[in-house]
């Protein structure tokens, strides 16, 4: 709602209201959680990013693990995700992040995660 | 009333007001996963466009059982990618004197360095004090020059096994005061040294990092502490032995994806600095993310 309010003064004063610095809101698997073997990681950020400029990494107990190409998901520009090619065995699971956004802000973050 | 006598009370009044006076606040910094927010005490180590209004402030008793208020604002502008410029200004009530008219603030900063693995960044930069800008003893009759050193250090490089340590992060500043004139109206305007740190815990570092935090507001809260001190180092023997003065100031900052609001109580660390619990408390917009296509942006080179 503040966000609503301020995009319309900003609309009022003749200003584009857009908004940057993608920040991790929420992920599957949960950051610090545990899971049984997920398909995918899957980033929802404060705003909308670009897949061509963003990555995300995962390693585990292994090193790193081979995914698929980070996309957006469908009708959902501020989440990012990629495919996991096969089943992860139980264990410890980093992954980390760099998005740019729509207005071309780079950010990054990593966390952890378990597979039960 | 005499030039000579509004001179002598602007000087007195801006002495007495000085320990408790709260700094502007400036831009906040994002260097790798850290957020370093806006804080009310000391200068973040970023650059950035962004604008603090208001900035509200309430603090009960001077040595000399002043009361003021204030409402300021401050602006800041990038011109490069990594370097900025500022002007600020403020209302101030204190008892016995009414409002008045701040002196007029202007300020250039330069972002020096920003480790993102080590979320580590500092930046180098001065503000004047532009005298005789004030209105109502508000103010000073000589500009002051104020260069600082300010920095910041996220701890989300400790190990894993220290999770629930890595959302703290500190900053610090080192600066001085430099008058430019050593008297005004036979009083002393003396240097003095500016230092102080902050230590925050970052909840929205610990939602996106640690752990994720379901509630929504809790996510966005970072607890603060602010220490802020001063102590004349050269030309104030006539104003008796040199003593620090300073404040600390717990609090919350409540960071939103454009905008965050800070507020802090502030505690004098001794009778020197004054009497009594005060309060201050900012609403910040961050430019850079509300209008990332015109003034959140530099003037030249590109976005950061």
């Amino acid at each position: 709602m503040k966000r609503m309010i301020l995009a319309a003064v900003l609309s009022l004063s003749g200003v584009d209201a857009a908004f940057a610095h993608a920040q991790l809101q929420s992920a599957s698997p949960p950051v610090g959680g545990a899971v049984a073997a997920p398909q995918e990681i899957r980033l929802t950020f404060s705003e909308g990013v670009e897949p061509k400029f963003s990555s995300i990494a995962l390693s585990g107990p292994g090193g790193a693990i081979v995914t698929g190409a980070a996309a957006t998901a469908a009708g959902d520009n501020h989440t990012l995700v990629v495919k996991i090619g096969h089943p992860l065995a139980p264990g410890s699971y980093s992954v980390k992040w760099r998005v740019t956004s729509t207005d071309t802000h780079r950010t990054q973050g990593g966390f952890d995660f378990t597979v039960k | 009333m005499s030039s000579r006598t509004l001179s002598v009370q602007a000087a007195s009044l801006a002495l007495l007001l000085a320990p408790l006076s709260p700094a502007p606040a400036l831009a906040h910094a994002v260097c790798g996963s850290r957020v370093f927010p806006a804080t009310l005490a000391i200068d973040d180590p970023g650059v950035g466009d962004e604008v603090a209004l208001p900035t509200i402030s309430y603090l009960p008793a001077s040595l000399a059982g002043v009361e003021q208020a204030s409402v300021s604002y401050n602006y800041t502008k990038t011109i490069f990618p990594e370097f900025g410029i500022s002007f600020g200004q403020g209302a101030q009530f204190a008892n016995g004197q009414g409002w008045g008219r701040t002196d007029l603030q202007i300020g250039a900063k330069d972002r020096l360095f920003c480790l993102p693995d080590w979320e580590l960044m500092g930046s180098v930069g001065v503000n004047v004090d532009i005298g005789k800008t004030y209105t109502n003893f508000m103010g000073n009759d000589f500009n002051n020059y104020s260069p600082a050193l300010d920095v910041g250090l996220g701890f989300g490089g400790l190990p894993k096994s220290l999770n629930f340590l890595r959302p703290f992060a500190i900053t610090a500043s080192i600066g001085e005061d430099m008058p430019d004139q050593k008297f005004t109206a036979g009083n002393q305007n003396p240097t003095n040294l500016n230092w102080g740190f902050t230590i925050q815990y970052s909840l929205p570092y610990f939602n996106a990092n640690v752990a994720q935090i379901d509630n929504a507001i809790l996510k966005r809260l970072i607890p603060i502490t602010e220490f802020n001190f001063s102590r004349p180092i050269a030309n104030f023997d006539t104003l008796g032995p040199a003593v620090t003065t300073g404040t600390v100031q717990p609090g919350v900052i409540y960071a939103a994806d454009s905008w965050q609001f800070a507020l802090e109580a502030v505690l004098p660390i001794n009778s020197a600095s004054g009497r009594g619990v005060g309060v201050v408390g900012e609403l910040h917009f961050y430019l850079d993310d509300l209008m990332p296509d015109t003034l959140g942006r530099p003037i030249f080179g590109g976005r950061k």
